[in-house]
């Protein structure tokens, strides 16, 4: 009997003991989240930009797809970045941003996803980087929160050692919580690739419970809803 | 250090706890300015109380057919492509581990915060096999340098001051003295990042298992435990057998509660989902993947009709921070990997005959059930644990305090008998008491009495006479009480 089937069946004997429940619990609460179904788009953006903006996270607005390029590079200008990852779109086309900012003189890391071996450099050079661009599957506004999803053009380490992280999202993407927002990706992302989900920069608060940001993620975050016609 | 208590020391280590002045205002301080938090989010969020029944519902559900979950999450990560091993103890996941970190020819470990990997003792073993091994949690980080282990299952160093670790930092990182909490992190971030990016393996633990997809959820705030499972070729996640849950739909249901409980925030800044290794064409990730499952004493709760709830435990870490023996007496004075109100629990289940003091370190007062987002009766099981440990221990083997205590309960339950000789030996200790009364309570008591105040206990100042309103009529007797019905609830036993 390997050690997997006596942990079965140690398990399955010590299931056969009845259980003494400590009290009744309601039976017929309602299992869902409480969400707003109706809300309107607008309504829920301007919800997650409160809830962004109350874990340190930086709104810059709702803007056209077009106008994205320009708004990626005047950030990169502001924070004085020189090295910039750009992650592959998820529904919007990122080689605009990526020709903005290489026309603007800044050092565009090129995510070279061939072969496999060039894995190491690539996740080194991403580390280096001074600002990183990706787009998010998800967003939740409850929380103010992304739902990112790792994948080769994309890789997950974009969201993770960049200094400062550029999170742009489509605005008919935003959910009005957790639970929509994880029907919503359905399982296949969570099997197949590695997703994060990211509400604000990195933070400790092991020092007297103190908040201090950027302890190992990125220290500050920023976040474009994209919605044609803005 | 060792993760579970090795002595019955802790009358003698928590009467040092509650000695240390300074450690009680750090505790104070940061266990107040926590449920300060958890107040505020609890208070905003409306569907708390229905997230917290769904929640204990799903751990109910779920723990009551691990059998079956198990096997579905062990087919699902294999199908994924992670390895899994299943280990009775915590000698065997040890072996384990340590086999694939000699395997993977590792000079370097990078550990996310694990209380699972803290409980089987896998730094000593790690190093043993010639590999360093850095904790990379803040916190967790500070306690390593310190040689210590961690003192709350969520803030490890919450028993140190900003001053503490800014001389522990001059002395081991060689910058220059700073209590600045920023300069202090930015100080850590810059020698850890370059141990990431150099280590071999990544250990973490894990926060749920979900069993549809083979999927393990890892929460943090800092992003350590994204870089240990992302930069290093091999990671290895250890988890309980009680971390399973049935299906990704059950996520947001803990996630609603979780940090709003654990932290006060609504969600932690890191959800990190991993099902499997790096894809092919993947550019991070590790490219082998192992998963401990461990059981370690944890069937046996199962079996246990009363102790089975504790598995529903969340480690949220909040019954700590608001219990009073905790608050008094630190982490430390457990001598566990898990102390607070739920380490009293696991400890002597986990750890064996050596921490069977430790459901006796409660006052039953119930805060720890009232926070517990999954409605853990923290009280009820530390009773039964109590009564197990009773019944296998002779009178003569109780505690000296307890048995004091125990017999003035007695002698005061003899003299309850005679109210009026009660009532006045009251007054008159409260004639004799006056002297030491200050704003309505005795801080200090003389004689015998003393013992109860000789540990910052307080007690409220005795009354000669008892107050009553001008015209109010005399309280009724129970028995009036009863004929009249007013004590029957709602009026319905007749
Ligand atoms: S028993 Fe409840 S309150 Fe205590 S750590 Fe576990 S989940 Fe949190």
């Amino acid at each position: 009997m390997s050690a997997f089937h006596k942990l079965i069946a140690r398990v399955r004997t010590a299931l056969e003991s009845p259980v003494e429940s400590a009290r009744p619990h309601q039976a017929a609460a309602d299992t869902a989240s409480p969400h707003a179904a109706a809300a309107r788009r607008a309504e829920l953006a301007s919800a997650f930009a409160r809830e962004f903006g109350a874990v340190r996270g930086e709104f810059l607005g709702i803007h056209a797809p077009e106008k994205i390029p320009a708004k990626a590079v005047e950030l990169a200008r502001t924070l004085k970045a020189r090295v910039i990852a750009v992650g592959a779109g998820v529904t919007l086309d990122f080689d605009p941003v990526r020709h903005a900012l290489e026309s603007a003189r800044l050092t565009v890391v090129p995510m070279d996803t061939k072969k496999s071996e060039d894995a190491p450099p690539l996740r080194d050079r991403i580390a280096q980087a001074d600002l990183s661009v990706v787009e998010a599957d998800a967003a939740i506004a409850s929380t103010g929160t992304f739902a990112v999803v790792g994948t080769p053009a994309s890789p997950a380490s974009l969201t993770l050692t960049p200094a400062a992280n550029l999170i742009i999202f489509r605005a008919d993407r935003l959910h009005a919580d957790l639970a929509t927002a994880i029907a919503a990706l359905g399982p296949e992302p969570f099997v197949k690739n590695r997703v994060a989900m990211i509400t604000g920069p990195s933070r400790t608060a092991d020092i007297e419970k103190m908040i201090v940001l950027g302890v190992h993620g990125p220290r500050r975050l920023f976040a474009i809803a994209a919605w044609p016609g803005q | 250090m060792s993760a579970g208590p090795s002595s019955s020391g802790f009358l003698e280590a928590s009467r040092r706890g509650v000695a240390d002045a300074d450690l009680r205002r750090k505790l104070e301080n940061a266990t107040g300015r926590h449920l300060e938090h958890v107040a505020a989010s609890h208070a905003e969020f409306p569907a708390f109380d229905s997230e917290r029944d769904a929640a204990r519902r799903i751990k109910e559900d779920a723990i009551g057919r691990l059998d079956e979950l198990l096997v579905e999450l062990k087919n699902n990560l294999e199908a994924n492509g992670a390895a899994v091993f299943v280990a009775a103890d915590a000698g065997e996941a040890r072996d384990y581990i340590v086999k694939v970190v000699q395997r993977a020819e590792a000079k370097r470990v990078v550990k996310g915060k694990s209380m699972t990997t803290e409980e089987i003792e896998l730094n000593p073993a790690l190093e043993r096999a010639g590999a360093e091994v850095v904790e990379t949690d803040l916190g967790e980080y500070i306690v390593q340098l310190r040689g210590e282990r961690p003192s709350h299952i969520i803030t490890p160093a919450i028993h140190l001051s900003k001053e503490d670790i800014g001389r522990l930092f001059a002395d081991k990182l060689g910058i220059p003295y700073t209590a600045e909490p920023e300069t202090l992190t930015d100080a850590a971030r810059k020698r850890l990042r370059e141990i990431f990016l150099s280590a071999d393996v990544g250990v973490t633990g894990v926060n749920f298992a979900i069993a549809e997809t083979g999927t393990l959820a890892l929460i943090e705030n800092e992003g350590n435990g994204r870089l240990s499972s992302t930069l290093p070729d091999t990671f290895i996640a250890v988890m309980g057998i009680e971390k399973v849950i049935p299906k990704l739909s059950d996520l947001s249901h803990f996630l609603e509660i979780l940090a709003r409980t654990g932290t006060g925030q609504k969600l932690t800044t890191y959800v990190n989902f991993i099902s499997g290794p790096r894809g092919q064409k993947d550019a991070d990730g590790p490219r082998a993947m192992h998963v401990v499952i461990l059981d370690n004493g944890r069937s046996a709760m199962l079996a246990d009709p009363v102790l089975r709830e504790a598995l529903y435990c969340l480690r949220c870490g909040a019954c700590l921070n608001v219990c009073p023996v905790y608050r008094r007496i630190g982490g430390h004075a457990y001598n566990s990997t898990y102390p607070g109100p739920i380490g009293s629990i696991v400890s002597p289940n986990l750890f064996g005959s050596a921490a069977a003091e430790l459901p006796f370190a409660s006052t039953l007062c119930g805060a720890c059930r009232d926070i517990c987002p999954v409605r853990i009766d923290i009280p009820r099981i530390l009773l039964h644990l109590r009564w197990r440990e009773g019944a296998k221990q002779p009178p003569a083997r109780w505690p000296k305090e307890t048995v004091k205590v125990r017999e003035s309960v007695v002698r005061f339950a003899r003299m309850a008998r005679f109210p009026r000789t009660l009532r006045l030996l009251t007054r008159l200790a409260a004639v004799v008491l006056r002297p030491f009364s200050r704003d309505g309570y005795l801080r200090r008591m003389p004689g015998v009495a003393g013992n109860w105040t000789k540990w910052g206990r307080d007690f409220p100042a005795l009354r000669a006479r008892r107050k009553t309103r001008k015209g109010a009529k005399p309280a009724p007797r129970i028995a009036d009480a009863n004929r009249d019905g007013a004590a029957a609830p709602s009026g319905q036993s007749q």
